[in-house]
């Protein structure tokens, strides 16, 4: 290796990562831990929070796109990206502990800057899509459920996938900072870098500063995208919009608020409501009789806008009802799953007092939406403490 | 303050009228039900019914209290938690004025705390109970 094509002015210490791919690197571990935890460790009330970090990070990237063509020397594509012969070459000579030392990243190195960027673009592309056929939500609202359940295997498949590549990422750097002996991740911090004896050659462009305008551009590019995907409204946009409370049958809104809220008709499946509407001398527990034209008349209504009719998520799930109890909403497999942790007593006190008051929790469910970002538990109302 | 004495006029006669309009209305829903008995109707009866303990019902329910609370000027509460009105017609004016509301929550209420519908007698006396309440 010589040193013939390091011009005299080539400085010693080269500021390798400018401003923008710090922040850029930065900005993307704090966003994807951010994402990480809440979409596997939190649970979906976190949902909004998800959607906004993911949003960031997509936007992120998009910049480090723009970035990769229009940019500081190192952080260009044509930089790093290396043919497969070129690749597979640099893995040999790392294998055989000949390989030489890289300012900018090394073919591996620019491997995995590419396979970052694509795995997370298909995480935000795929997010999206999940996000409206799911829940109703975002550009792609129009989208069946089914097609968003479907795409959330994608979603979580992309999700490991990420996380191996993190892990071999940080592998790779810890891996390269002892071989040569430096700390990489404060150069990621400080963007310096010192040259060596035995690097591999460099085309010393001087050019390695952020462009402050390119750079502001970008980010206001960033700011607007956020701010389209995270300002889209939660419950407009939507197709086959679950039946309006205002818009109830008459009977079905006076009668069946007489206990308790009025359940949305979309919240179970149109055989369930024959069921429960033939058995209301009986209900759950109490004599909740009407004479039979109001019923016969509330549940004519009730077959039209029942899960049946409905594309919501929880029309979609609750329609598997329980084979023993078809008329619990709270015995379906899914409510079962999904509220286990949640203690008896916690049901059974004020201000809940038991597993059907959806409304307790769900600020949302009297319109069926049940958006998990709406869940709220309360506390159990305290006794006045002496000051 | 001559403004104010026509106002409380106006308050008092339009509480009044509203007062006699749902009284009329409960007195002829009792009077069915005095008829109905065939015996003269007792608040006391009325009371001991309304407070007292009952068996046959649904499991958890043995007495009008049990949702309707023994304070009859104060809000019940359902088994779900949802608010009742006050059932002392001297707290709520608008009480036992509607036949088919009678009706259908005697109905329910009796077979859900007695397991069986009530007499036409001890609506009349729950009903000549509350009235004075």
């Amino acid at each position: 290796m010589t040193h013939q094509d390091q011009n005299k002015t080539t400085p010693q210490t080269i500021r390798v990562w400018d401003m923008f791919v710090r922040l850029f690197h930065w900005g993307l571990v704090a966003t994807i831990t951010v994402a990480l935890t809440t979409g596997f460790l939190m649970g979906s009330m976190w949902i909004n929070s998800h959607v906004l970090v993911g949003s960031i990070a997509a936007a992120l990237i998009i910049a480090r796109i723009i970035w990769g063509f229009t940019g500081t020397q190192f952080a260009r594509f044509s930089d790093f990206i290396k043919t497969p012969p070129h690749v597979w070459a640099y893995f040999r000579e790392v294998k055989n502990q000949t390989a030489a030392r890289h300012i900018g990243h090394n073919p591996l190195g620019g491997m995995m800057v590419v396979a970052l960027v694509l795995v997370i673009l298909g995480l935000a592309a795929t997010g999206l899509v999940v996000f409206g056929g799911v829940l109703k939500s975002g550009p792609f609202a129009g989208l069946s459920y089914a097609t968003g359940d479907l795409v959330k295997e994608l979603h979580e498949l992309g999700a490991i996938a990420l996380i191996l590549l993190i892990i071999a990422h940080v592998g790779g750097v810890v891996f390269e900072s002892m071989r040569e002996n430096e700390n990489l991740t404060r150069s990621m911090i400080n963007g310096h870098k010192d040259r060596r004896k035995g690097d591999a050659p460099l085309h010393y462009t001087g050019q390695t500063r952020s462009k402050p305008f390119l750079a502001l551009a970008v980010f206001g590019m960033i700011a607007a995208l956020i701010g389209g995907f995270v300002s889209q409204d939660t419950s407009t946009r939507i197709q086959n919009p679950p039946v309006l409370v205002d818009s109830y049958f008459q009977a079905y809104a006076t009668e069946c608020s007489d206990c308790h809220k009025a359940y949305h008709p979309s919240l179970l499946p149109a055989q369930s409501w024959t069921l429960l509407m033939s058995g209301l001398a009986d209900h759950f527990g109490e004599d909740a009789s009407l004479d039979a034209a109001t019923v016969a008349s509330i549940n004519a209504w009730l077959q039209t806008v029942s899960a049946d009719q409905t594309d919501t998520k929880p029309a979609n799930v609750f329609r598997q009802v329980a084979t023993d109890n078809p008329v619990s909403i709270s015995k379906t497999p899914f409510w079962r799953k999904t509220h286990y942790e949640i203690a008896e007593t916690t049901f059974e006190n004020p201000p809940i007092y038991n597993q059907s008051n959806c409304f307790a929790c769900h600020s949302d469910a009297e319109t069926g939406w049940l958006y998990p970002a709406n869940i709220k538990i309360p506390t159990a109302p305290q006794k006045e403490s002496l000051n | 303050m001559k403004l104010l004495y026509i106002s409380l006029t106006i308050a008092a006669i339009a509480s009044s009228t509203l007062t006699s309009a749902y009284a009329g209305p409960r007195n002829s829903i009792i009077a069915g039900f005095a008829s109905e008995a065939g015996k003269p109707l007792s608040a006391k009866r009325g009371k001991d019914f309304f407070m007292g303990k009952h068996s046959g019902g649904k499991p958890g329910i043995n007495s009008c209290t049990s949702c309707h609370t023994t304070n009859l000027r104060g809000m019940g509460k359902t088994r779900v938690g949802k608010p009742i009105d006050p059932m002392a017609v001297s707290a709520n004016s608008a009480r036992f004025t509607d036949p088919a509301k009678v009706a259908k929550w005697f109905r329910r209420n009796c077979k859900t705390v007695l397991g069986r519908e009530c007499t036409a007698l001890e609506k009349g006396d729950i009903l000549t109970y509350l009235a004075t309440q």
